[in-house]
């Protein structure tokens, strides 16, 4: 048996900051991570991060106001003021550790404009901040000497009484089970964007935090709450940048029309991601669209132009969708992207059961609400990431190791055995895109009763199918098969919490958008949802959002 | 279309241990990458079959392979750009210059020892600023295209000198090195080149290009290496084989206009280095008696002050 | 056709032998060569003096592109690295108007200006595509049939493959199979054909350096092959000068002949090998040139 007093599971941008920040404090942390952390998810992230910085005469309030408005009101105003608060900070101590953000004509950090802000306040490195960041920090851990345990697999949480005490993990090169004591865990797994099909994430993004901390007992909040990227390729999900739109480029529809104009005539194609979703899903719908897709079109950039600050995704359009956005227009359209909701955490990363924290995507505190804005995710990594790692750097001062023993291991011992003995069968890849394509269908940019209700059969059925799936490898050294499987239950137990959350919700709120509810309800519905595990199903329950300063109003872009 | 692939599998739990090839009919379309073949065979053929990948959009470096013999990243190359011409099928297999540990499974901590060897991290001065380091625009614009690296290891499986000797750190770590050196922010430089002049460092390279040819993202690391070169000698370095080469070499070409090949590898090896000179000895004998020997008069060239005056030029604005 | 012909610096020292077979090669190919168009072009820098300067060593070879342009010839090389130098500094030279006017400033000092419409194309490539296989094949007065012979291409001609335009010109990867098989022999694959002969690290690692010239001759001579050929005369000083530095290291004989690309098309063209100075190899070619005697 291993102890350690900080342990934190993802090596992504929240993870490693958190282990940064609680390393700097002086306790003993390690880092566990299925992949190696310079292929965590966070890599993939585009376009920049937001900050107010007050040397060029910008306020982070203006930016929280722009946050809560994104967010359809759904945001925990505390939360974001504290994001955004600390914004700048956290965007300057990243430069002074190494990022290359693009600079002005005086050498200052430069700026680019994105979604749903009134201000550019948006840092970036070309068009791949996200993989500039998650390196600078790698850096920084490596320089600081923090012990990452890479590629290990975590297999469930370990509470007594109510308590969080450490992890069951295995070592995926040698498929050794573990039992690991921690004082304090800090779930920083990133998102859940595979148990939809197509989405832009990852292969890694199986909601494994989320249902880890189902399992323990944590509660999941807004899990209703997916975004639908606006620009998105057709068949593969990959993500080409908000930064395109940033930049000026234009969504065009089948009459060569700026439909975004009629829609949101004053932030045009950067209204917010939920709203241009809509009106893409709603151009298409309404016979304007291209072959199921509308057209993004950078031509009048220019080609030094886009090779400067969009070169990776022209090379992604070129790759995966044979178009050169120089000369041609690409083909996009909504495809999912982020998950809003998560384990239910404070401003400190605290989830309600002690010795359990949760920061970044994995996590909802509320600072995105309904919808979260473009940029809005490498801060909140960063932010709250650090926050945690701090937070749980002084908290394990007052607390012992929980008595734990190798016993702790069994339950997934026995799963694991369970799953190998299975008979031929089918494989977790059917029943992953089965369940993939029926999320999507069911709970897409627009949803209604009856579309809910069939996820909710869905769930049902991927949920069984998941139990008695065929695991071909048998073998212990990197059996990414029995992985996979072992995934797909994180992944179906996702799905559930996301259809039992939606249809509890009987608005249209950011994301969450009913055609047969299609206006917010302030008055009744101001809250969040809550999911928690009651044996094989689960139980609802609501919190008031929290309200500052800013007053709900009609969102107008 | 039916694309055909032939997979190098090792199963490191088998009693024999020793790599084998199989065969995989996979249904495809035309705009099908690699990586969705064989994705393809591990949940619908074989489960068995192992690979790590994530990102799928050329950004996670995860899925860097050997495929028809040329490293590359499974993610971004269509299969319509290398099924042979001959309908034979698609050969796929790990990266190269590391040790497999499962089928194409490699074990990347020889690569991650020598990345974490080159110390890379930003080492700015003493001085912390108030907010931001200012930098120049060109810069960081510059810095981009190495900064692009995405850890992928498809220049180090390629790599013909670490093919040959270990020792070498390597494009990518070289790569990273540079990154560094060149950052304005950078200030130890001192260190860093001291190191990169070490045996292993800037002067292994032999100048082959794979790295250039197979890297996915435009990092150019052969590039770098030979900036890094010129930076270790302009600061002074000037006293290994390398630094010696380039030296008289372009003294050569500064005083006659072309090569003379009879001192250069005299003066590449150091005069006083005498059991290199008594090296070349049978060299010399043997390319006497066949004729070979380069004329011991180096005559310069016709245009000799002409081309001294753009060396002058040239180099005095730098 | 008439080319301005770059001979490059080894072969008017350490390879004589290729300057010769070229010489006599082109003759019966009906190739014009003018090498006074390019007299007093520098040496293209061979990759080295691009580490020390990488604008001095491009201002060189524009200046030897610009005394091209002047007499209104192609130009030819006959050195891989001479080719490959000169297509990655004509790409730099031509994707940047700047940068050309740049260099062309200096130039200017001696009344030279490079207008960028150099398209620097080396023997191999000139014979696979300016005059094309089937006249190679209608020259040939004996083929050698029963002969094999491995490929040796060199980093330069190969890598990378945007400044070589291999895209545009796939032809130009196998052009040296071609070659082999037109003159009637046959290829010998092995791995290394494309890699690196260690020849720019021979001074620096040694070690490295010859037992990459072990490694690709032994590859090739265990697989069959009665000689070596290559186009650059860079790779032939390290694979036929220091293969017995080579042998040593790897503890057994090789005793492979590297020979030059127009050595190989020379022969079949019925050219006789002394004029071609082929008995003038360190690695001895007595035996293939025996050989050759005696066969049909």
């Amino acid at each position: 048996m291993i102890d350690h007093d900080v342990l934190i599971i993802g090596a992504g941008l929240a993870g490693l900051r958190a282990a940064l920040s609680a390393k700097e404090a002086g306790v003993d942390v390690a880092v566990v991570t299925k992949v190696h952390p310079v292929r965590s998810h966070s890599n993939a992230a585009q376009g920049g991060i937001n900050a107010a910085l007050t040397d060029r005469g910008d306020d982070w309030r203006d930016h929280a106001y722009d946050t809560i408005k994104g967010s359809d009101f759904l945001g925990d105003q505390d939360a974001i003021e504290v994001m955004c608060r600390e914004a700048g900070d956290e965007v300057i101590s990243m430069e002074n550790m190494g990022a290359i953000f693009n600079r002005d004509e005086n050498g200052k950090l430069g700026t680019r404009s994105f979604g749903g802000q009134r201000e550019a306040r948006t840092f970036f490195v070309a068009d791949f901040t996200g993989q500039a960041l998650l390196h600078v920090l790698y850096e920084q851990i490596v320089k600081a000497g923090a012990f990452v345990y890479e590629e290990w697999f975590v297999l469930s949480l370990i509470v007594r009484d109510g308590k969080c005490g450490g992890v069951v993990m295995m070592d995926i090169r040698t498929g050794k089970i573990e039992v690991v004591r921690a004082k304090a865990v800090i779930l920083a797994t990133g998102g859940l964007g595979r148990v939809f099909e197509p989405s832009t994430n990852a292969l890694i993004c199986t909601g494994d935090g989320m249902s880890l901390a189902y399992r323990a007992g944590a509660e999941l909040m807004d899990m209703e709450m997916v975004q639908y990227h606006p620009t998105t390729l057709k068949g593969s999900g990959v993500l080409l940048s908000e930064a395109a739109r940033g930049e000026g480029a234009y969504l065009l529809n089948s009459e060569n029309e700026r439909f975004m104009l009629k829609y949101a005539p004053e932030f045009k194609e950067l209204a917010s991601r939920d709203v241009v979703s809509r009106c893409e899903q709603t151009e298409i719908d309404e016979g304007r669209g291209v072959d199921g897709c509308v057209l993004l079109d950078l031509r009048h950039l220019g080609e030094k132009y886009i090779s400067e600050r969009l070169s990776q995704i022209r090379e992604l359009a070129m790759d995966f969708a044979n178009v050169d956005m120089v000369k041609e227009p690409v083909p996009v359209m909504p495809g999912m992207h982020y998950a809003m909701g998560g384990v239910k955490a404070d401003i400190d990363g605290k989830t309600a059961i002690p010795g359990l924290y949760a920061a970044g995507e994995v996590a909802c505190i509320s600072v995105h609400g309904g919808n979260r804005l473009g940029a809005n995710s490498l801060l909140d990594t960063l932010v709250f990431g650090r926050r945690s790692g701090t937070h749980a750097a002084e908290m394990i001062k007052s607390v012992q190791h929980l008595s734990i023993d190798d016993s702790a291991a069994q339950d997934d011992i026995d799963n694991i055995n369970s799953l190998l003995s299975n008979e031929k069968n089918e494989s977790f890849g059917q029943v992953r895109l089965d369940m993939g394509t029926g999320m999507k269908n069911h709970l897409g940019v627009y949803r209604d009763q009856n579309s809910m209700e069939k996820a909710l059969e869905l769930v049902k059925d991927v949920k069984e199918r998941a139990k008695s799936i065929y695991v071909a490898d048998k073998s212990k050294t990197f059996n990414t098969n029995l992985m996979f499987s072992i995934e797909l239950g994180f992944m179906t137990e996702c799905a559930e919490a996301i259809a039992a959350s939606a249809i509890q919700r009987k608005e249209s709120r950011g994301a969450h958008t009913r055609t047969d509810m299609p206006d917010r309800d302030d008055e009744n519905w101001l809250k969040h949802i809550l999911v928690t595990k009651k044996d094989d199903s689960h139980d609802i329950s609501f919190l008031d959002v929290i309200i500052t300063d800013w007053e709900p109003v009609i969102r107008q872009y | 279309m039916e694309v055909n692939f032939k997979v190098q599998r090792f199963d490191p739990e088998s009693t024999d241990l020793v790599s084998h090839y199989q065969n995989y009919q996979v249904e495809m379309t035309e705009s099908s990458t690699v990586l969705d073949g064989l994705i393809k065979i591990r949940e619908e053929d074989d489960g068995t079959l192992s690979l790590r990948c994530s990102c799928r959009a050329a950004i996670c470096g995860s899925c860097a392979m050997r495929i028809n013999g040329e490293a590359g990243l499974a993610c971004n190359t269509k299969i319509v750009d290398v099924i042979p011409s001959d309908g034979s099928p698609i050969t796929i297999e790990p990266a190269g210059n590391l040790p497999v540990i499962k089928d194409l499974i490699v074990d990347f901590q020889p690569f991650w020892s020598k990345f974490k060897a080159v110390e890379p991290w930003l080492q700015p001065g003493e001085i912390e600023p108030e907010g931001e380091y200012l930098a120049p625009e060109e810069d960081m614009i510059h810095l981009a295209g190495v900064v692009s690296c995405i850890l992928c290891g498809a220049c180090v499986s390629d790599c013909t000198v670490l093919e040959v000797d270990d020792n070498f750190l390597g494009p990518a770590a070289l790569a990273k090195a540079y990154r560094f050196s060149r950052d304005p922010r950078d200030e130890s430089d001192d260190q860093r080149l001291a190191q990169l002049n070490q045996p292993g460092g800037v002067w292994d390279c032999t100048r082959c290009m794979k790295c250039v040819e197979v890297c996915p993202k435009g990092v150019d690391p052969m590039d770098r290496i030979m900036l890094l070169r010129e930076k270790v000698m302009d600061a002074g370095y000037n006293n290994t084989s390398g630094a010696r080469h380039a030296n008289a070499f372009a003294k050569f070409l500064k005083n006659s206009g072309w090569l003379d090949e009879l001192r250069l590898p005299v003066l590449s090896f150091g005069i006083f280095n005498i059991k290199a000179m008594i090296g070349l000895i049978p060299l010399g004998i043997r390319s006497q008696l066949a004729g070979k020997r380069p004329p011991i008069f180096h005559h310069k060239l016709s245009s000799a002050k002409e081309i001294k005056k753009i060396f002058e030029k040239v180099e005095s604005k730098k | 056709m008439k080319y301005a012909f770059y001979p490059g610096c080894v072969a008017r020292g350490a390879c004589p032998e290729l300057y010769s077979a070229t010489l006599e090669v082109c003759e019966i190919l009906g190739i014009e060569l003018d090498e006074q168009a390019l007299e007093g072009a520098a040496c293209t820098g061979a990759g080295v003096l691009q580490e020390k300067n990488l604008l001095l060593a491009d201002t060189l070879n524009a200046r030897t592109f610009a005394l091209a342009e002047k007499s209104g010839l192609p130009l030819m090389t006959i050195c891989s690295t001479c080719q490959g130098v000169m297509s990655q500094a004509n790409q730099r030279l031509t994707e940047d108007p700047e940068y050309l006017a740049k260099v062309n400033e200096t130039l200017a000092d001696e009344g030279l200006e490079y207008k960028g419409t150099i398209d620097p194309k080396h023997l191999l490539w000139i014979i696979a595509e300016d005059l094309g296989i089937d006249f190679l094949e209608s020259k040939i007065v004996r083929k050698l049939e029963g002969f094999k012979f491995a490929p040796f291409y060199g980093c330069y001609i190969v890598r990378p493959s945007k400044a070589l335009k291999l895209d545009e010109n796939p032809n130009r990867k196998q052009a040296l199979e071609q070659v082999i098989e037109t003159v009637g022999a046959e290829v010998v694959e092995f791995p290394g054909s494309t890699l690196c002969c260690g020849f720019p690290i021979l001074t620096i690692n040694p070690k490295n350096s010859q037992t990459m010239v072990a490694n690709h001759t032994i590859d090739a001579k265990d697989r069959g092959a009665d000689a070596m050929v290559t186009p650059c005369p860079l790779c032939h000083l390290n694979l036929d000068g220091y293969q017995p530095n080579a042998a040593a290291l790897a503890k057994r004989d090789i005793d492979l002949p590297i020979i030059h690309l127009p050595q190989l098309v020379g022969l079949a063209l019925g050219i006789a090998p002394e004029k071609m100075r082929l008995n003038k190899h360190l690695v001895s070619t007595k035996k293939l040139l025996s050989e050759l005697a005696v066969a049909p």
